[in-house]
């Protein structure tokens, strides 16, 4: 997919999310959905396979986000999907998430973590962030378990990773 | 005998003949005409026949003896051919053993020589294949025991890792991240 079209749909989402009133609410929830899709494989195909009828993947996707998600994303996820743009829903995603946080004078800052965080947690790493950074962040947080343990956060191109992952990685490279 | 014998009858018997040595008178003239008839017959005729044929002889022998000198010139000729021969393939054994006696030694030296460097690399490939095979088993137990390791840390760790330990590396993060500024 091209880049221009890519644009074309997150500034599309963009205005409904907007135009709805949720927009945070809405890009947090896409972001968390991409992010789900770029791990799960057969999530990722079932959406994408062209010979799966197109209603019966939106299906797939509100019976995944149902309860789970605002009203407002189930319908723009299923709209991506519907109009066959399901491998490209990432890249969407990120772009509106872009968008948003510049709406917003802010940053995107990635965060894994193995468990989920608390509210409090979340908001606390955000302020540590923004105080080390320097910078105005949007945080999206991703529960990711192959980290094991730790977080490691990604804001533009700089990387902090304290994850038990790497670490053992580091461990095993100098055993 | 029987010449004393017919001279003691004539003795006894005188009237045969007048000299008991001699024959009649006219016996001699006859006899001796016709002895030098046949004598000059001889001469003549046969004479010349002999003398070619001594001749002939003579040549013959000359010949023979010519054709002998020859022979025997010849014969010295191919003696000393022969000799000549003779030292040639003594000076030709004597240079082919001279060869022979410098090439053998001309390759017992390569021989040695060659002997020596194969020896050599032998040893040192030994060396090196005893070397790595020490290395190769060390680095084989040494990835063993990391992989052991790593196997046996990354166990212990995953199960060490409850929800206080989770919160812990949490909230130790966020404590090292803002305190990095």
């Amino acid at each position: 997919m091209s880049d221009a079209r890519i644009e074309a749909y997150s500034r599309a989402l963009f205005e409904v999310a907007q135009a709805e009133g949720n927009l945070n609410i809405v890009e947090d929830e896409l972001f968390r959905m991409a992010r789900a899709i770029e791990a799960n494989e057969k999530l990722r195909s079932t959406l994408t396979d062209a010979t799966i009828p197109v209603a019966r993947r939106q299906q797939v996707v509100e019976e995944l986000l149902g309860g789970k998600a605002s009203n407002t994303s189930i319908q723009l996820v299923s709209l991506i999907i519907g109009a066959g743009r399901g491998r490209e829903l990432p890249a969407i995603v990120d772009r509106l998430v872009q968008r948003a946080s510049s709406e917003q004078q802010r940053e995107v800052a990635e965060v894994r973590s193995a468990v989920a965080l608390s509210d409090d947690q979340t908001k606390r790493l955000a302020e540590a962030l923004s105080k080390s950074t320097g910078r105005k962040l949007n945080l999206k947080v991703v529960v990711d378990p192959s980290i094991l343990g730790g977080l490691v956060a990604t804001v533009g191109d700089e990387v902090i990773d304290d994850t038990v992952r790497t670490r053992l990685e580091q461990l095993k490279t100098r055993i | 005998m029987n010449l004393i014998v017919t001279a003691l009858f004539a003795v006894e018997d005188p009237s045969q003949t007048h000299n008991w040595l001699l024959p009649e008178t006219a016996e001699i003239i006859y006899g001796g005409l016709a002895s030098t008839i046949v004598f000059v017959g001889l001469y003549k005729f046969a004479g010349p026949m002999v003398k070619k044929s001594m001749k002939a002889r003579t040549e013959k022998i000359q010949k023979e003896l010519d054709g002998a000198s020859s022979a025997r010139s010849k014969s010295e000729v191919d003696a000393a051919d022969i000799r000549r021969a003779l030292g040639d393939i003594e000076a030709e054994r004597k240079k082919i053993l001279a060869e022979a006696d410098t090439q053998a030694a001309a390759i017992l030296v390569d021989g040695r020589a060659r002997l020596v460097k194969e020896v050599a690399e032998l040893e040192a490939k030994a060396v090196a294949d005893l070397s790595a095979a020490r290395g190769r088993s060390g680095e084989e137990l040494r990835g063993e025991i990391a992989r052991l390791s790593s196997a046996a840390i990354s166990s212990a760790v995953a199960a060490s890792l409850n929800d206080r330990a989770q919160q812990d590396l949490i909230e130790g993060f966020i404590k090292s991240v803002g305190a990095s500024k």
